[in-house]
């Protein structure tokens, strides 16, 4: 009885078009949740205002995951969406400077952000521009916004009161609370550790019943085989700005809670930089590019990594070593952290090679098949049984 | 605008055609061949630039004539073995595979110039740039970027060489065109991308060994090359050759004109990247296209 | 341990620290087993122990400002090296916390978050660049955190918890723009880095021309991506000044220099940003920088016995260093610094650290003696005007002591007033 309630809930984000559609799979998805919501209360301060970083990144992730992995666009250039919100965000909040104020920031830095998408998807797809030129498009979008903004020091760089600042970047922008008038609710610290968990889990469920539903078919048709889903008679040009500008908004949404967790309301060019562009991409391909929670978690993970690894390196590991009369012992390994890029290249490097699909993918593949793999043996051993009893009728379907 | 100016401003313009034509042509050869984006490809010119600046000091130390061209030979000869080591163990794996191939190779970069740090330090020492100028007026141009705009010039006739003259050649443009039908008429066609990787890095470590008087070399100088290569090779298409020139003077023209006009290296640069961005939503095949679509309307009207 | 080194470690203990450093029988244990010259890399601890006093010195070793970082970092170590080995500070040994941050801002928020909250760091030296310091001053400042930026800078900051200890651009230019002017002439052409850096140095080149009654006849701002310079060359020939203001920075702006030479360029250069930073005299090849003058507090190659001392010291410790610039030095003294500033106020408590530095201290660092203006919390430098001949060789001249005067300028008295502010010269300047 529990488990057809159960299924019923379930049924709108399963389908198809994403991995995990296992009551295994929601069980893991929600130790997971709880592992997440747990984690400020075991980590360190330092280390849990670090994690809200990394899930204001995840909404990032998750926007390229959205039109790469489901519709076949790959944007280089993510963080323009990002970095505009997150400038757009800075420019009303010090402007306006209220609860109000920042609600409204919220808002203006999301339209901005997805007019901006929209502006240049209608650009590209209703010109004809495909593949590698859309990502090379959104990159170099990405470039003269960073080179642009680099410039902008001089006091003549300012939307009313706000500072663009140049390299240094806008700073000041308040962030401590959203709400109306007087009533605010905060957005410091953990509470907004929690805000953010909770609204990625929400994104993420939409964008799961959203690429389950009949749009999301038609954005995995357009994926597979633009030139025939167009055949058919979908609008493959409005199917395609429409996801791109859905994904602009998600890495708008991104770049506005950057703004909360940014110590201080702190933001410059670096956002828009060809490194900063390229950490979505390396998150989504090895996250399993049609896979939102392998992108998730490649997000958070991949980041935790970066950020703990020279502390490894440095304080060394162990290691079996045999002494000159051949007695077995350990002995303590010190790379140094000068290798840490060469390690997280190579990690990236052996990903891609050996999982082409990405991570989370091949976990569930692997999952699948070992699953598979008991059940066919339980059946064997139940027919065999079942033979030996007595011949039995076919079983309806 | 005087007459001097207006050669010192043509002058310019040919900089930035040869450096475009340069730092693209490497990486043009393998993404028309392969269909792969080698973002490595600045590390690919800086393993060229490293090879030569290092065996330059050496041959200069023991006193060798003509170091400089020495070096220069070893720096290419030292990039094709890294290619082909790099396709054997990597590459061959990707071909297709456009958008994996970009994260491979943005990893492969990573680890480049992490190693080149670690194995040379921050920095090595520079070579000066050789030669003396031609003065004009006021003005005065190094005759090496005269020779530079010559080799890239070279380059070019090469490769047009390269592709229409020989076996080779025609093999390739098979390969290109159609690669199952070439590999049945008996191309091998691996070889020849491994061929046209080595190649393709063979012009990224000329390009590095060329360019290695006029930069200073630190392991982070190759990330200079990629952003203009990569929308230059964007713009031109999948023709080597007819792309790599044209997109070159076409992205070139913008960024001397509107640096010299407003005296803004800044609104050089934007000027030639929003060209880019319209060129290539005009013509969504790159120059490449326009020129094919241009040619078969050509035929159908003498038909 | 040879004699010759005990000896010029006292001599440095005592020498640097002023007051008695208690050198209690207890010699700190000594870990050289790192120096091993590859920027000392192996040497971060991961976590520290709790109680001990821990610095944090967050300093470039990897990503496109290792070049200058590098240098820093080993400075700062050498300086706590030697302080530990002569019975730490209170009596007791410092800890490092020094991962690094790569170049990239983004680490630099990460990293400091971890300092302050997780290792509770007594002090802080990072940020090479302006914009990581931005970065990172929120952070101080939400937490007062205890923090000494060192690099040469734009100048301007007054703020509470902050101690910028690096020579400003007004001192820097200071002492070179009315060199030239006197040496060459007063038609000045100027090129800079365009960024929050570069665009305020070349107000100050304005308003120091201007005060000298010199004449600005072109200016010209280079992006920092940029490795071009044919048509700067040009500008410039066209122009024919007396001399040229230089504020380039990093590796893709040393090609100017290259180009210069090639173009036979002799037009001398004045600057603030080449050399005692990047050691450009030493990678590019001569005569790329004949007749660079460059405003300067310290470079390895100043021949005084205290300078001499510190580079020696460094090099037994760091034998594959590349260079020691300018900061390194600013990084050595800060240190030194705090440590006496400690042992005056007794505890490692970081307002009462603050108001023992704000009472006026000085530091016998390698650039000669120098104070601690406390309203600003500015160093007053020794100011030299640094030579490049055309074999690269290093002269110094013009030597002045020069105050941080523009803040007094600007109304900022932190011991008077708490505050955060930069400070631009249009506040003060019209």
């Amino acid at each position: 009885m529990t488990n057809t309630v159960l299924e019923r809930l379930r049924a709108p984000f399963e389908g198809p078009n994403t991995t995990g559609n296992s009551t295994a799979f929601w069980v893991v998805l929600a130790l997971g949740v709880v592992g997440l919501l747990a984690y400020p209360s075991i980590a360190s301060g330092g280390a849990a205002e670090n994690m809200s970083q990394y899930l204001a990144y995840a909404f990032l992730a998750l926007s390229l995951c959205f039109i790469w992995g489901y519709c076949g666009i790959l944007s280089f250039g993510q963080v323009a969406f990002f970095g505009v919100a997150g400038y757009t965000f800075g420019i009303v909040a010090i402007n306006i400077g209220s609860y109000t104020g920042i609600s409204l920031a919220v808002v203006v830095a999301l339209f901005v952000a997805t007019a901006f998408a929209a502006i240049l998807g209608y650009f590209m797809f209703y010109g004809g521009v495909r593949d590698v030129y859309v990502t090379i498009i959104t990159l170099v979008v990405a470039v003269i916004l960073h080179r642009f903004m680099g410039q902008t020091a001089g006091s003549e760089w300012a939307v009313g009161d706000a500072r663009l600042g140049g390299y240094n970047g806008m700073v000041g922008v308040p962030n401590d609370a959203i709400g109306f008038g007087s009533v605010g609710i905060d957005m410091t610290g953990t509470g907004l550790y929690y805000i953010m968990v909770g609204t990625l889990l929400a994104t993420y469920l939409g964008l799961r019943a959203l690429v389950n539903s009949q749009f999301g078919y038609a954005m995995v048709a357009t994926r597979e085989d633009e030139d025939r889903t167009a055949m058919f008679g979908y609008n493959t040009e409005f199917i395609k700005l429409a996801t791109f500008t859905f994904g602009g908004t998600l890495a708008g949404l991104s770049g506005v809670l950057y703004m909360f967790y940014s110590p201080g309301g702190y933001i410059n060019p670096d956002v828009f930089s060809v490194s900063a562009a390229a950490l979505p991409v390396i998150w989504v391909s090895i996250g399993g590019r049609k896979s939102l929670i392998g992108a998730i978690s490649a997000a958070l993970v991949i980041q935790w990594f970066n950020n703990r690894i020279d502390g490894w390196l440095s304080t060394g590991f162990e290691l079996p070593a045999l002494t000159p009369s051949l007695e077995l012992t350990t002995t303590t390994v010190v790379p140094g952290n000068e290798w840490s890029l060469v390690i997280i290249g190579s990690v990236l490097l052996f990903v891609i090679l050996v999982m082409p699909e990405g991570v989370a993918p091949r976990i569930e593949s692997t999952v699948h098949r070992v699953l598979e793999r008991l059940e066919r043996r339980r059946e064997q051993r139940s027919q065999s049984a079942d033979v030996e009893a007595e011949t039995e009728t076919e079983v309806p379907e | 605008m005087g007459p001097y100016e207006l050669l010192s401003l043509f002058f310019q313009f040919l900089d930035s055609f040869a450096f475009l034509v340069l730092a693209t042509v490497g990486l043009a050869i393998i993404f028309g061949m392969m269909g792969v984006i080698n973002l490595a490809h600045g590390e690919f010119i800086l393993v060229g630039a490293y090879a030569t600046t290092l065996s330059f000091h050496s041959l200069a130390d023991l006193g060798v004539p003509l170091a400089l061209p020495i070096a220069m030979v070893v720096g290419v000869l030292v990039t094709m073995v890294f290619g082909l080591v790099l396709e054997v163990t990597v590459m061959r794996r990707l071909y297709g595979r456009l958008l994996d191939s970009m994260v491979a190779t943005w990893a492969i970069s990573l680890i480049m110039i992490q190693l080149l740090r670690i194995q040379f330090g921050n920095s090595i020492d520079n070579i000066a740039i050789p030669g003396g100028n031609v003065s004009f007026g006021p003005y005065t141009n190094p005759y090496y970027e005269l020779f530079l705009v010559g080799a890239a010039i070279a380059v070019l006739i090469g490769l047009y060489w390269l592709f229409t003259r020989t076996d080779f050649g025609m093999r390739a443009r098979a390969t290109i065109q159609d690669k199952e039908t070439a590999r049945s008429m008996g191309v091998d066609t691996d070889r020849m991308y491994m061929t046209t990787f080595v190649i393709g890095s063979g012009l990224a470590g000329l390009t590095g060994a060329l360019y290695a008087p006029m930069q200073s070399m630190s392991p982070e100088a190759g990330t200079g090359f990629l952003v203009e290569a990569f929308v230059t090779v964007v713009v031109g298409g999948t023709s080597v050759i007819v792309g790599t020139l044209l997109a070159s003077g076409l992205l070139g023209l913008p960024k001397a004109g509107f640096e010299y006009a407003f005296n803004s290296q800044l609104i050089g640069q934007v000027a030639m990247l929003v060209v880019a961005i319209v060129a290539i939503r005009l013509m969504p095949s790159g120059i490449t296209g326009l020129v094919e679509s241009w040619r078969q309307s050509r035929r159908e009207s003498n038909d | 341990m040879s004699e010759r080194r005990f000896s010029r470690r006292r001599a440095l203990a005592t020498g640097l620290s002023g007051v008695g450093v208690a050198l209690a029988g207890c010699l700190a244990e000594e870990d050289d087993g790192n120096g091993s010259g590859n920027g000392g890399n192996g040497e971060t601890t991961g976590t520290t122990d709790d109680d001990a006093p821990t610095v944090g010195i967050l300093e470039n070793r990897t990503g496109n400002l290792a070049l200058e970082g590098t240098s820093k970092h080993q400075a700062s170590l050498l300086a706590i090296e030697e302080i530990n080995e002569n019975g730490g500070v209170l009596g007791e040994e410092v800890e490092v916390f020094d991962p690094d941050p790569r170049s990239d801002n983004q680490r630099y928020t990460e990293l400091t978050q971890e300092a302050i909250r997780d290792e509770e760091v007594d002090a802080l030296w990072a940020a090479y660049s302006s914009a990581a310091r931005e970065t990172i001053r929120p952070l101080i400042n939400q937490h007062d955190q205890l923090y000494f930026y060192t690099t040469q800078y734009e100048g301007g900051v007054c703020d509470k918890t902050t101690f910028p200890v690096g020579a400003t651009a007004r001192q820097q230019l200071g002492a070179v723009v009315p060199y030239l002017i006197e040496e060459y002439g007063e038609r000045i052409y100027i090129i800079a880095a365009d960024y929050n850096f570069g665009q305020l140095s070349g107000e100050w080149v304005n308003i120091l021309a201007e005060e000298e009654g010199a004449e600005i006849v072109g200016e010209e701002y280079i992006p920092l991506e940029s490795s071009s310079f044919s048509s700067t060359i040009n500008n410039i020939q066209g122009e024919d000044p007396d001399f040229i203001m230089s504020m380039l920075v990093g590796g893709n702006h040393a090609a100017f220099y290259q180009e210069r030479a090639a173009n036979d360029l002799d037009i001398p250069i004045g600057s603030s940003t080449t050399m005692a930073q990047g050691y450009e005299h030493l990678r590019l090849d001569p005569p790329a920088l004949t007749d660079m003058y460059v405003g300067v507090n310290y470079m390895q190659e100043l021949q005084t016995d205290a300078s001499q001392e510190f580079v020696d010291a460094f090099y037994e410790k760091f034998p594959d260093a590349e260079y020691i610039n300018q900061e390194a030095q600013n990084n050595y003294f800060s240190v030194y610094m705090w440590k006496e500033a400690v042992e005056r106020a007794g505890t490692f408590d970081q307002e009462a650290v603050i108001e023992e530095l704000e009472s006026g201290i000085e530091v016998d660092a390698p650039e000669g003696p120098i104070e601690l203006d406390p309203a600003t919390h500015h160093m007053t430098h020794h100011m030299r005007v640094a030579h490049a001949d055309e074999n690269h060789e290093i002269t110094f001249d013009g030597e002045q002591y020069i105050e941080p005067t523009f803040l007094h300028d600007a109304g900022c008295d932190l011991t008077v007033e708490s505050e955060q502010t930069q400070y631009e010269p249009s506040d003060v300047y019209e």
